[in-house]
């Protein structure tokens, strides 16, 4: 079992590996993506081994393994297999474009491939300081590749990411001291007194003041990695000029990882505390976060812009579901997750081969797609269709069930406003998209003409709409059972 | 630490480390050049490693040592040095002109978050007569101060110190409030810290040579 929770994290290691061993750009490539299927069908063989058996626990703690953790990394596995086989096909058309040089490329797969597995790592510790360490480092992995193109506005978003990023991890580190401080009554010994179960089990010994600070100061500091309003600033420009795959790993993968580390403080603090104070944090941030991404999308321009601050609104919804708490809130927010990932990495995917093709970022300058790039452009239409919530898509059941749970939980004016938000931004997210795929393409100053694999464009699309249908119509036994026992791992 | 008093000669000396780390914080908020802010970060690293030898001796702790060690090597003279040698020399930065307050505007703003630090900490927070109860407000206010410089201080070189000044603040807090935080975490933070500094002045040079002044004021591309 140890040895399974180990692979998953090493599998994504391949690509730095190939790197090492002089691997040219493809090849890198595609041992990372081997190394990431790898790394997924580990996810969920110990998913699958995990429903039925105790946490995995071992080295004092450092490795703790739940049904919640299994979920997300099931989740950040997923996205990563997308992303990767996308990264063959992005990269391999930026090096033949000469928009990167080898160098970069190289880089690239290395920072990728590191990214990948201190996610996956923070999703395996059990210790909440080491959690702290392995996001801060993930920040800095992926700061490298948004920063990689290395001109002045990616060297912008990447400084702002970097900085405002490290700013908020500190300010969860401060929340997680005051957390080991609030344990100071307990006998247990210092590894164990940041260590979840232990935390968990004995939250009732917990000193209540301090708590209530370190779930504060942890809500805005992993809220920092999260994209949640007003701490979001960075995550439009990071995602915005970094590498399409990259971007859908920052907005599906590294958005996630921040909401699992709340959601280990909530968890926490909710069985000290009970549930009013924790929920009512989650649903200001959530409601404010859902209400500046609607804001901010109503604005035309960047498309990548666009679907960044639909990532910020997300966050917002899944923050808000575990703000109305509940089984119906619980389960929405942990589905959402999952939806939204798959969602997001296809629309930047898509997005990726939009802006080689028409080398541009702007949606006023893309007209035409379906004609153009059809499977481009059928996936960013679907794509769009699944991120709004429209159904027969996943995203369409967990709004509803989040929607539902308000009514249940927290009478009927909050839902009300999430779902009239969410009106106005179908009609701004839709109004740019449906503009990009329609019409006529205009005439291409300079034509893109690569020799990237057609398949390694197709294939994480093609799949990750057809989970994302799956999803919608009918939820597997296994999934429905996974998120059940996270449920309970957690409450 | 949860049991050290704050009038054994341990805590009468860490006390005073946390007030002089408070006053370094100060000094850096209102220094124009960049040699001085640098210097002033590199003293307070100092003070701060000083501060985890007196909780090394008081509980031989030899991990503490370590930290102390770490801290001084690292926080005290690497970086600062390297911040000269790689940016302010080779950049040829002098005066910060980025600053988007007046000097004494944003001292004043910090004398307020220091009075504010002790509002939120000091009551009920944590019990009276031990040590933490005296500089985990010290500490709060040291991270609000680091954070005022990162948000009146356009310039990419200032705000990387406040982020550091902010690590100082998150650190002093941890050796007093909890001196039995693990090893590992602690040491992990160190690496995160070190790599995060390496990567930042990466940033910082690719951005001067794009932009000639690396001033975040300039940083105004994206926008929305």
């Amino acid at each position: 079992m140890t040895a399974l929770a180990v692979l998953i994290v090493a599998g994504p290691l391949a690509g730095p590996l190939a790197v090492a061993l002089r691997a040219r750009a493809r090849a890198a490539g595609l041992a990372g993506t081997a190394g990431a299927v790898v790394s997924l069908a580990a996810a969920i063989v110990l998913l699958a081994t995990q429903l039925h058996r105790a946490p995995l626990r071992g080295w004092g703690g450092f490795l703790y393994v739940d049904a919640l953790s299994g979920f997300f990394l099931l989740t950040v596995a997923g996205v990563t297999v997308l992303a990767a086989i996308g990264s063959v096909a992005y990269l391999s058309a930026e090096e033949d474009a000469g928009t990167l040089r080898p160098f970069q490329v190289r880089l690239y797969f290395i920072f990728f491939g590191l990214f990948a597995a201190l996610m996956l790592a923070s999703l395996e510790t059990g210790n909440l300081g080491l959690l702290f360490v392995l996001v801060e480092a993930s920040t800095l992995a992926s700061a490298a590749l948004v920063g990689l193109e290395g001109k002045a506005r990616s060297l912008e978003a990447a400084w702002k990411y970097v900085i405002i990023s490290s700013l908020g991890v500190t300010i969860a580190l401060a929340g997680t001291l005051f957390l080991f401080y609030a344990g100071s009554a307990l006998h247990l010994s210092s590894d164990q007194r940041l260590t979840w179960p232990y935390l968990f089990t004995h939250a009732a010994a917990l000193a209540p003041q301090p708590l209530r600070l370190a779930f504060l100061l942890a809500v805005v500091g992993y809220g920092t990695k999260v994209g949640l309003a007003p701490m979001h600033t960075w995550l439009p420009d990071a995602h915005a000029e970094a590498p399409s795959p990259a971007s859908a790993m920052l907005s599906a993968a590294l958005l996630n990882t921040g909401m699992y580390a709340i959601i280990r403080f909530l968890a926490i603090t909710q069985a000290r505390l009970g549930a009013i104070f924790p929920h009512a944090v989650l649903l200001a941030f959530g409601f404010a976060s859902v209400v500046i991404g609607v804001l901010f999308m109503i604005r035309r321009g960047n498309f990548k812009r666009l679907f960044a601050y639909s990532s910020v609104e997300h966050m917002g919804i899944i923050a808000v579901g575990l703000g109305f708490g509940g089984v119906l809130g619980l389960y929405g927010a942990l589905l959402h997750t999952l939806n939204h990932a798959i969602a997001k990495a296809v629309v930047f995917l898509g997005s990726g081969d939009v802006a080689l093709r028409y080398r541009t970022r702007e949606a006023a300058d893309v007209r035409g797609l379906l004609t153009a790039v059809p499977v481009a452009g059928g996936a960013l239409l679907l794509g769009t269709l699944a991120v709004l919530g429209s159904p027969p898509f996943g995203l369409f059941l967990s709004e509803l069930t989040i929607v539902r749970a308000g009514f249940a939980q927290a009478g009927p004016a909050l839902p009300l406003l999430l779902l009239g938000l969410l009106a106005i931004a179908f009609i701004a997210f839709a109004r740019t998209t449906m503009g990009m795929v329609t019409g006529q393409e205009p005439a291409p100053a300079d034509p893109y003409r690569g020799r990237a694999a057609h398949w390694s464009r197709t294939i994480p699309l093609a799949v990750g709409l057809v989970t994302l249908l799956a999803l919608g119509l009918w939820i597997p036994a296994g999934l429905n059972t996974a998120i059940l026992h996270s449920m309970a791992a957690i409450s | 630490m949860e049991k050290l008093a704050a009038t054994s000669p341990a805590g009468v000396l860490l006390d005073l480390s946390g007030v002089v780390i408070l006053l370094l914080a100060f000094a850096c908020l209102g220094s124009k050049l960049f040699n001085r802010y640098v210097a002033y970060y590199g003293a307070q690293s100092v003070v701060l490693a000083f501060a985890a030898a007196v909780a090394a001796w008081t509980f031989h702790s030899v991990q503490l040592w370590i930290l102390a060690g770490f801290t001084f090597a690292i926080k005290g003279i690497g970086i600062p040095v390297a911040t000269r040698g790689l940016l302010l020399r080779r950049l040829a930065l002098g005066r910060d002109t980025a600053i988007s307050t007046g000097l004494s505007t944003s001292l004043i703003a910090g004398g307020g978050l220091t009075a504010f630090a002790y509002l939120v900490t000091r009551p009920q927070l944590l019990p009276h007569g031990v040590v933490a109860a005296a500089v985990v407000p010290l500490s709060t206010a040291v991270i609000l101060l680091g954070a005022l410089a990162m948000v009146v201080r356009r310039h990419t070189v200032a705000q990387l110190i406040g982020w550091l000044i902010v690590e100082n603040g998150v650190f002093l807090g941890a050796i007093t409030l909890v001196a039995t935080f693990p090893f590992i975490v602690e040491a992990g933070i160190f690496l995160d810290i070190a790599a995060g500094v390496l990567i930042m002045l990466v940033f910082v040079s690719g951005l001067t040579r794009q932009l000639a002044e690396a001033s975040a004021a300039e940083l105004r591309g994206l926008r929305g």
